[in-house]
């Protein structure tokens, strides 16, 4: 285990650099509210635990955003094993000794129980969400000639558009096909549930027609199934349909319409004729819009190009007029409209200043599925306007109350923080980065090779290079030690120029370590620059030995040393008085056929005192190499 | 591995180290169970059957024999039960034993049923006797486990026991595991 420091492992020179000396006062007076004050301390988050999910031990806890998912992942798919088990043997878990009953221990029914041809039987299958069962149940029905009712052909109806004629895929079982269909598609669109396609004339639509009445529920449920699956043309055709039979609309037919109408138009002041068409409809009908009519609105505008920057605030007007209150998710789309592109112009970044003023203090619970991508386009204005002050009014936002579950699941998280982490190395002095990265890590944020690219960074600008060897056990518990270009930025700061002895012994083994992160990583490729930093660390700190080892290293990877190298190198030889390693050394800048032996090799009689065997080899060598070139 | 489990399935031996002091260990069971491992002399369904386990004296109950210095022991293994209170706590905490309160006996055979459950589940990855804890309504299973298995698999056989046995006794149930290297040996003996 490397450094197991406190509860968590992480360097403690992190935490305070001054080792003051304690002195005890004689008389300690604390103020009136000192016990109120610690109390309320302890309810912010404890950055050093753990998440709470995970067992609290070291070897169960994750490191990695990778770990982290597998190991709640992990977690998840045993307790769905378990419920696998509990409900497909319910005879040894009805055994019901809880006063009062608690519904949600007792195992719930997955197997059909009726096997008639009732309506029953119907809406049985309907509840257990089983698709295709109840489709062919229906087609029964029709067939024996029982009239079903129509509050159940409305919940089927819904059912079939909502899993769009397939049976969703249950716990514990996987259609081996469509598991493959749904992971090539995910590894496409990185989406969780696989995207189905509407097919034509499926079971939705043949029922539809079938239907002698229908009615506005019937419509809503096509409408939006077509838009749910992609089938945009054709829910619009149904639209017109449903206009022609004069059936009244509802709002959540509309909702769907409005959010496909930039699938069906090209060109902006099309889609933006048709949005302002169906808002008409829908005053004609009188519907009263709703928070979702608005947002769906505002994101068909993001598709309107230049439109979209006249419109979305009339839209947000008219919500405020009518009294519903704006989501994250229209401020989402707002921000996605009026800072499109990274050249917008200065006046644009009052909108989001703007828009922190009003929203200060607030908090907010999630209702609309978009509100989660709010924070994390905020923190990336903020980012591309090198805004630090707004930065830090964003993250007070997400402190506020429960907003933080607004952050979204673990790939927004870790977009959200590496933004703010970014914004801070860039524009921030090296102690406040410090205690953001004390904070932060690993508790909120598990960070990337990118993330470790800009710390290194922040630490070199500052010159904090002392804190180096801790970041690089920081890398080792993080995992991040595949990353060779990241491998040789640290290198680099740490061969950059000499420091105090200490840090240079513990550069030393920090580069041994590397070292041996390079032997045993396949996949892993030495480049001369990262050779060569390694060498020249191992040479201030005075491990000749094991420099030595490092120049042999160059020729089994075909990497060619630099002059300078050679030179120093030369040089702790004379001071070490190591005169056979210097011939030996002239002798390997041969083999490698640089231009400079002939200079090592005179440099090298000058310097040493060399008996007449190694005089003879130097003067050969030097004379083959012939005169240094102008 | 323990010495605990050497016995056969038919004669029941409490592992919690509250041990009575009576020869025999009788006890009624009011319906057949669904979970009965041990011999039962049983009438038809529905009729109080009489269960009798063999005798374990209480000379010989939860003691490991002095063997020639090879046999490591853990600290709770080493010491007998006479020593409870004294140089070892409990391993299953409840109310029941109190003044006024009933339920021993259920508590004790769930306690024996969700040891017997965490030692096949998490088999061989034990390194001591697992200790359970009531707390109102929630049961808290503490185990000490041995680093055997990738930290995933533990975390799946976690979720999967605490949702199996909560839907079993009705009742929240958590597991809080430590995990360590070997075995943490106290004497040889």
């Amino acid at each position: 285990m490397h450094s197991l420091c406190g509860a968590f492992g992480w360097t403690p020179a992190v935490h305070q650099q001054a080792k003051e000396s304690v002195i005890l006062p004689r008389k300690k007076a604390w103020s009136k509210e000192a016990v109120l004050e610690t109390l309320a301390s302890t309810l912010n988050r404890d950055s050093t635990a753990y998440p709470y999910q995970f067992q609290d031990d070291p070897y169960l806890s994750p490191r990695t955003a990778t770990e982290f998912k597998l190991y709640s992942l992990a977690q998840d798919s045993g307790r769905s094993a378990a419920r696998y088990f509990v409900n497909n043997h319910p005879k040894f878990f009805t055994k019901d000794f809880a006063e009062p009953h608690i519904p949600c221990l007792m195992p719930e029914t997955v197997s059909l129980l009726l096997e008639e041809v009732s309506e029953e039987a119907l809406k049985e299958r309907i509840t257990l969400r089983k698709v295709t069962a109840a489709v062919d149940m229906y087609d029964q029905l029709l067939q024996t000639g029982t009239a079903v009712s129509m509050e159940t052909t409305h919940e089927l109806l819904d059912l079939i558009c909502l899993y769009c004629d397939r049976n969703p895929v249950q716990e514990g079982e996987a259609g081996a096909e469509e598991e493959k269909e749904g992971r090539r598609m995910t590894s496409r669109r990185g989406a969780d549930v696989p995207r189905l396609s509407w097919t034509e004339n499926n079971n939705a639509e043949r029922i539809f027609y079938l239907l002698p009445e229908r009615d506005t529920r019937c419509y809503s449920a096509v409408i939006r199934g077509m838009v749910k699956h992609g089938a945009y043309a054709k829910a619009f055709s149904v639209y017109s349909d449903m206009l022609n039979n004069r059936t009244p609309g509802d709002v959540h037919i509309f909702n769907a319409l409005i959010s496909a109408a930039p699938e069906v138009r090209d060109g902006y002041s099309e889609r933006w004729d048709l949005i302002s068409e169906l808002l008409n409809h829908m005053k004609q009908q009188e519907i009263h819009p709703n928070l979702l009519t608005f947002n769906s609105v505002l994101k068909s505008l993001r598709q309107c190009g230049s439109l979209a920057r006249s419109y979305s605030p009339q839209t947000l007007n008219e919500m405020k007029a009518l009294g519903i209150a704006p989501s994250l998710a229209s401020y989402d789309h707002i921000l996605a409209v009026f800072y499109k592109s990274v050249s917008s112009g200065p006046s644009n970044s009052d909108v989001l200043q703007n828009l922190m003023t009003e929203l200060e203090g607030q908090s907010f619970t999630c209702v609309d599925p978009d509100d989660v991508l709010f924070f994390s386009s905020a923190m990336k204005v903020c980012l591309d306007n090198k805004d630090l002050e707004l930065g830090y009014r964003v993250q007070s936002l997400v402190e506020v109350g429960e907003n933080w579950r607004l952050l979204g699941d673990s790939v927004q998280l870790s977009i959200y923080y590496g933004r703010f982490f970014n914004l801070l190395c860039m524009m921030e002095d090296v102690d406040v980065v410090l205690r953001w990265y004390k904070q932060m890590v690993p508790s909120l944020y598990y960070p990337n090779a990118q993330g470790m690219k800009h710390l290194l960074q922040a630490l070199d600008t500052d010159g904090r290079l002392d804190l180096l060897p801790d970041i690089w056990t920081d890398m080792k518990t993080l995992g991040l030690y595949n990353r060779a270009d990241l491998l040789e930025q640290l290198l680099g700061l740490m061969a950059g120029e000499e420091h105090s002895p200490e840090l240079q012994e513990a550069f030393a083994v920090c580069a041994l370590d590397v070292k041996s992160v390079f032997e045993e990583k396949a996949g892993l490729e030495w480049s001369a620059s990262s050779l060569s930093h390694v060498t020249t660390l191992l040479l201030r700190a005075s491990k000749a030995q094991q420099a030595w080892d490092m120049l042999k290293l160059f020729k089994a990877h075909n990497r060619i040393p630099s002059e300078a190298l050679l030179n120093s190198f030369l040089s702790v030889c004379q001071r070490d008085g190591a005169s056979e390693r210097a011939v030996e050394l002239v002798q390997l800048s041969a083999a490698f056929c640089l231009t400079s032996t002939s200079g090592l090799a005179s440099r090298a009689l000058a310097e040493f005192d060399l008996n007449q065997e190694q005089r003879l080899v130097l003067a050969g060598l030097e004379a083959a190499a012939g005169p240094p070139s102008d | 591995m323990f010495k605990i489990f050497n016995k056969p399935l038919k004669c029941s031996l409490f592992f919690s180290a509250h041990i009575t002091n009576v020869k025999w260990s009788v006890y009624l069971l009011p319906l057949q169970s669904s979970f009965a491992w041990s011999s039962l002399l049983s009438g038809p369904i529905g009729s109080r059957s009489l269960h009798v386990t063999a005798v374990c004296c209480k000379n010989r109950a939860a003691r490991i024999r002095v063997g020639k210095g090879e046999k490591p022991l853990t600290y709770e293994q080493a010491y007998h039960p006479h020593h409870i209170a004294h140089h070892k706590g409990w391993l299953s905490q409840h109310t029941s034993n109190l003044k006024g309160e009933d339920g021993a006996a259920e508590r004790t055979i769930e306690d024996v049923f969700i040891r017997r459950f965490m030692f096949g589940t998490f088999h061989g990855c034990l390194a001591d006797e697992i200790v359970i804890k009531r707390r109102g309504n929630l049961l808290i299973v503490c185990a000490l486990m041995l680093q055997k298995l990738p930290p995933q698999k533990f975390y799946f056989l976690t979720g999967y026991s605490e949702v199996l046995l909560s839907h079993f006794y009705k009742c929240p149930v958590k597991l809080e595991i430590q995990t360590l290297q070997d075995k943490h040996v106290y004497k040889y003996i």
